[in-house]
């Protein structure tokens, strides 16, 4: 069974007369590395809280169809128990972290669970330590950048060793070196770790290349879900208006000159040049 | 404002800063008591010069200066009261002994604004609230607490975004009578209610994404343990405890007038 599995997955929330999404029906592997993309409003953060079950415990409003995480049925399981096996960072850095000590922060988790102290100092050091934060264990979270305060919550999260780890546009309070950094210490979690990631994020231009499974979403229901590459290739992608990082784009136009590329479709500048640089060459 | 500022936590290594928040609390309490029960000058100024070594060793005299200049207006006002009184009482007459004893009552609140500065200047409201949950606060109102002290800076630059935004739409604060005054706040104050609500969902939602109310049993990184020199505090504490009420009940405190013979 897939690590998540969602079947017709209609949610309303209380007082809307809208469903934000309608009929979901996707599936993510274990490891993945996944891009949930679309325009503004189109349910990428409604379906994020479906996975850790803030909908429907804490935002009640209608649930149908069908979410299983990590093989349980979410609607059945608490939210603190879900907790242990996905880990949710949000938009905001600044109101995610309550502690008056960035250490504090990555321990809130645990200490909840009620974990034996020595492995909460074991495992608080190492998740600071990954996220490179160790240097700034006892600053107070206002005092760091909008960057280092999104590593706090990824660590924070990371803490509890979850299977899972899904971000809601993590990057939208950063400026780019700090988003790009954030985006590089998400790939080496999945790579090394095999946590599986769900990224929700505009910015394809500098995700698009740690993908290996895009869904693209628009209106509340699933436009495209498949391998990322031929998914950004699609005309459909183009139109819904999800901005296909520009190397795809340029494959796009190249090849309707009949320019011989390969049949790979590049996905960030690095590839693009070293294509482009191959049909130089061989000319 | 500088009273607060007096009162505000900074980071610094010190032996009193390592002490454990409980015996400090305890040490303070007993300096108030013991200044509660003295209304001579003599023993309220010893009382005071034996809390300087606290402030030395704990690396906070310029901050604690900061927070006696903050109480020096309030401090007048009590000297000022009590001596116009007495004056009043004394026959309209002027005396050493009313000035003594308003001298006096004025140390007095001296020595409490210095025993809790000196409180709040050394003990991290980290620490304070590890205190409290080991002295089996519910963790509810521990948390409460270092949230709002968590989120004090960040409300106030919030204040301060919107007071910006509403000036540069033309929102004059500093016009017009008290009143006026008073009512221009709203548009300030509206904004910033309305976002630390949702700043407050926000909150409750990552929270609750990190396992919050799991289980009763909630441990926690750090533990306050007493250590040697906070035995060492709580010994002088007891020793000055005993001294001050010894000397309340025993023997008679002379005055500084009678000392000089005025």
């Amino acid at each position: 069974m897939a690590i998540i599995e969602t079947e017709n997955l209609t949610y309303t929330y209380p007082g809307a007369t809208n469903p934000s999404i309608r009929n979901v029906s996707i599936k993510i592997e274990k490891g993945e590395f996944v891009l949930i993309t679309g325009p503004s409003g189109c349910g990428k953060t409604t379906l994020c809280r479906c996975f850790n079950g803030l909908i429907p415990h804490f935002y009640q409003g209608k649930l149908e169809g069908e979410v299983f995480v990590a093989g349980l049925k979410v609607d059945e399981h608490s939210i603190h128990e879900l907790a242990k096996h996905v880990g949710l960072v949000f938009q905001n850095p600044e109101n995610q972290l309550f502690a008056l000590s960035v250490e504090k922060d990555v321990a809130f988790g645990l200490e909840n669970l009620g974990v034996p102290r020595d492995e909460i100092r074991r495992r608080v050091d190492w998740a600071m330590k990954l996220t490179g934060i160790y240097h700034l264990k006892d600053r107070a979270p206002n005092e760091l950048s909008g960057g280092q305060q999104q590593r706090v919550a990824i660590a924070s999260v990371l803490a509890m060793k979850p299977e899972i780890i899904v971000l809601d546009e993590p990057t939208s309070f950063l400026d780019p070196l700090g988003a790009e950094n954030i985006f590089k210490v998400i790939y080496e979690l999945n790579r090394k770790f095999g946590i599986t990631i769900i990224l929700v994020e505009h910015r394809l231009d500098l995700t698009a290349k740690y993908a290996d499974h895009i869904i693209i979403m628009d209106n509340g229901e699933i436009l495209l879900d498949g391998e990322t590459r031929s998914v950004l290739n699609s005309e459909k992608a183009r139109l819904v208006g999800v901005g296909i990082p520009k190397a795809t784009r340029l494959y796009q136009i190249l090849k309707k000159d009949r320019v011989n590329l390969r049949s790979t479709i590049p996905l960030s500048s690095d590839e693009m040049a070293a294509m482009l640089e191959e049909v130089l060459k061989s000319k | 404002m500088s009273v607060f500022d007096g009162l505000k936590f900074r980071k610094v290594k010190s032996p009193i800063h390592d002490l454990d928040p409980r015996v400090k609390f305890i040490y303070v309490c007993v300096i108030f008591a013991i200044a509660l029960i003295f209304w001579e000058l003599i023993p309220l100024l010893i009382l005071f010069l034996i809390q300087l070594p606290f402030v030395l060793l704990g690396k906070v005299q310029r901050q604690w200066l900061r927070s006696l200049r903050g109480a020096a207006f309030l401090a007048i006002i009590i000297f000022v009261t009590n001596f116009v009184f007495s004056f009043i009482g004394a026959g309209y007459r002027f005396t050493a002994e009313s000035l003594e004893s308003a001298f006096a009552l004025t140390f007095r609140f001296v020595v409490l604004v210095e025993s809790f500065s000196i409180f709040f200047l050394t003990t991290s409201p980290d620490n304070l609230s590890l205190a409290l949950e080991q002295t089996r606060v519910p963790y509810e109102f521990c948390f409460a607490f270092t949230t709002a002290v968590r989120f004090v800076p960040v409300l106030a630059n919030e204040a301060q975004t919107i007071m910006d935004a509403q000036k540069a739409r033309g929102l004059e604060l500093e016009r017009g009578n008290f009143l006026k005054r008073i009512k221009n706040y709203i548009p300030i104050l509206i904004p910033l209610i309305v976002s630390a609500i949702r700043r407050s969902l926000e909150l409750a939602e990552a929270m609750e994404s990190r396992a919050w109310g799991a289980t009763k049993n909630r441990t926690n990184l750090y533990v306050l343990r007493m250590n040697k020199n906070d035995f060492i505090l709580l010994a002088i504490t007891t020793g000055i405890l005993i001294t001050a009420v010894y000397i309340r009940l025993f023997i008679p405190i002379p005055s500084v007038c009678e000392l000089l013979e005025i």
